[in-house]
């Protein structure tokens, strides 16, 4: 795996509601190193989701540059989009967006299916990614036989199983308790820190925003504030 | 559970479609192989110039005699030529069960048309004797109508006052013979007070002499109409395009709804999966994949319905119906078969609806707006 950096110049970003135009993103410049652990913050409507949606080439800016690794985004059509985030972005959902018919382990194994991987290879991914996650027996379960905090945990083996070098959190522990929210934080941390994977996290939770390395502040689609931030939870 | 539901009842709306489908075209397919196995391919039949049937064909003994040198017409083993004179009437008697009056044909033969007709056989009691009020009945119409049984005295004869009396029963193959009533031509000729006959089979020595002993009675030197017995029953057949028209329509009709079935099934799994489709559109799967799954997902309920359907009109097949004919004006018992072609129509059939029904709600599933679906999730 080679970590790639991230280089944002003047993105900005307008949604239409009919005639009436909607701009969430101000110009936007950001540089963020591989193996960062970045968390955006700020109040709704600040354009921090909108802003992980485009560095995980969910949507397309408006105008403005997406430079990761090599590759502008902004350059890439629907279908090498697509094709680009299947290699190179791991995503973490509030709501863990796991189908609810599939085992822990089908729903780990689904992006793999994007990739020539005999079974056996496939199974192997499937078992290290739901092992890093401390999910190893819980493989054939099905979501709903899983708590809040371990569906989230096979969502992240399901990021991490094609050893992506970024991996985007949107609100990863919005719907969790204080103890799982920290489990869960803690998890990513240790994929940050020995996995050497980029983070982008977004979040409103200044104890979760404790965990990043760098904590960037948006307000009304502007980049307000850019802290470093000293993790004070380490504990694994 | 809605869409559970749903997919059940699309699930029979298709199996249902395919039954009928499969059973309608078994009732075309039964009757062809009944009439399609009536004929030999080295036989001949000859009618009247004219005629469309052995029931409306009038040949005089003269006619006959100017037949005897026909060319290529094989010998029996006692070196006599296989030509069969034969004469056809009809009679009414009743069904079995109902009662219901249904017309029989009944065919008076000489010894010889044992031999132009080798696929008839005695399986039940013995042969009618010539100048004996006597006959024998094919298996077909001894099951379905009443007093055709061995030892049974049915009235025939053009007052309905002569009694006959069942002495035999034959098989044929399960052709058309097996729906008639059999006795001695004289003896039929006398009861009904016919002197000519209706038709003459013959037997030639080979295929490739068929169409010279054609075109020999076809001519001059004889001047009536010779066909192959194999194109005479086809012809005959033509009730089966009537079935096959009739059924297309049908399925045609049946079809639209199943194709809005599945149309309304997908378009629901499309409605209750977006938040899936955005996850999975997210992972990195394209348009192009989403579209296809929802496609394989309908072709799956319409093959799986399409199996249960024809698993169903397996239950239909081998069974016995008769239908009357339009061209003999009698009755003719067959078997409804579900062949390979059905099976073969019936699943042409589920992937079309599955995928006509499958194209928009795919196409819209290939289409979720990702941001928007994992949104309101």
């Amino acid at each position: 795996m080679v970590s790639i950096d991230i280089e944002l110049h003047d993105v900005r970003k307008v949604y239409y509601k009919s005639t009436l135009a909607i701009p969430v993103l101000e110009g936007i410049d950001l540089q963020i190193a591989a193996g960062e652990f970045v968390v955006f913050m700020g109040p709704s409507g600040s354009g921090k989701s909108t802003l992980l949606h485009l560095l995980g080439g969910l949507d397309q800016p408006t105008s403005g540059s997406i430079r990761i690794g090599a590759d502008y985004l902004e350059q890439m059509s629907e279908t090498e989009l697509t094709r680009w985030r299947s290699h190179h972005v791991g995503f973490i959902f509030q709501m863990y967006h796991l189908v609810p018919v599939l085992t822990a382990a089908e729903n780990v194994e689904l992006p793999l299916l994007l990739f020539e991987l005999s079974s056996r290879e496939r199974r192997q991914r499937v078992e290290l990614a739901l092992s890093v996650v401390g999910l190893a027996e819980r493989m054939e379960h099905r979501p709903s036989q899983l708590s809040g905090g371990q569906e989230q945990r096979v969502a992240i083996a399901r990021a991490i199983v094609t050893d992506p070098d970024l991996i985007l959190a949107d609100e990863p522990t919005g719907d969790l308790d204080a103890k799982t929210s920290t489990e869960i934080l803690e998890l990513l941390q240790l994929l940050n820190r020995d996995f050497g994977k980029t983070i982008l996290m977004v979040t409103h939770d200044p104890k979760a925003a404790s965990y990043g390395r760098r904590i960037l502040h948006l307000e009304k689609g502007i980049l307000h504030r850019d802290e470093t931030n000293q993790p004070i939870h380490t504990s694994r | 559970m809605v869409r559970r539901l749903s997919s059940l009842l699309t699930f029979v709306v298709v199996s249902v479609v395919v039954l009928v489908l499969a059973v309608l075209l078994s009732f075309a397919a039964g009757i062809r192989a009944s009439l399609k196995s009536s004929g030999h391919p080295e036989n001949i039949l000859v009618l009247k110039s004219g005629a469309t049937a052995e029931s409306t064909s009038i040949l005089s003994p003269d006619e006959v005699n100017r037949m005897v040198q026909t060319p290529g017409v094989a010998n029996s083993t006692t070196g006599e030529l296989l030509i069969s004179p034969e004469l056809c009437v009809q009679t009414s008697i009743p069904r079995q069960g109902s009662g219901a009056m249904a017309n029989v044909a009944i065919r008076g033969v000489e010894p010889m048309a044992f031999e132009v007709h080798p696929e008839v056989r005695i399986v039940a009691g013995r042969c009618f004797e010539p100048g004996v009020l006597e006959a024998v009945v094919g298996k077909a119409a001894s099951e379905r109508f009443s007093g055709l049984q061995v030892g049974s005295l049915v009235q025939l004869g053009r007052l309905n006052n002569q009694v006959f009396e069942v002495v035999g029963i034959f098989e044929a193959g399960g052709n058309a013979f097996e729906s008639e009533i059999w006795t001695a031509r004289t003896t039929l000729a006398s009861s009904y007070d016919r002197r000519y006959i209706s038709s003459v089979a013959m037997r030639i020595e080979s295929p490739a002499a068929v169409p010279t002993s054609l075109d020999y009675i076809n001519g001059p030197a004889v001047r009536l109409q010779a066909k192959t017995e194999l194109n005479y029953y086809e012809e005959l057949s033509s009730k089966t395009r009537e079935i096959v028209l009739l059924s297309s329509v049908l399925i045609f009709i049946m079809g639209i709804g199943a194709v809005f079935a599945v149309a309304n099934t997908m378009h629901a799994a499309v409605d209750s999966r977006r938040r899936e489709i955005a996850m999975l559109r997210t992972l990195g799967f394209s348009r192009r994949s989403i579209g296809l799954a929802f496609w394989f997902e309908s072709l799956i309920i319409c093959l799986l319905a399409c199996g249960c359907g024809l698993a169903g009109s397996m239950a239909f097949s081998g069974t016995k119906q008769d239908f009357l004919s339009d061209a003999t004006w009698t009755v003719l018992a067959y078997q409804l078969q579900v062949t390979p072609d059905i099976a073969l129509t019936a699943i042409i059939l589920a992937v079309t609806v599955g995928t006509l029904g499958a194209v928009l709600p795919a196409w819209r599933a290939s289409r979720v707006p990702i941001l928007e679906a994992l949104r309101k999730a």
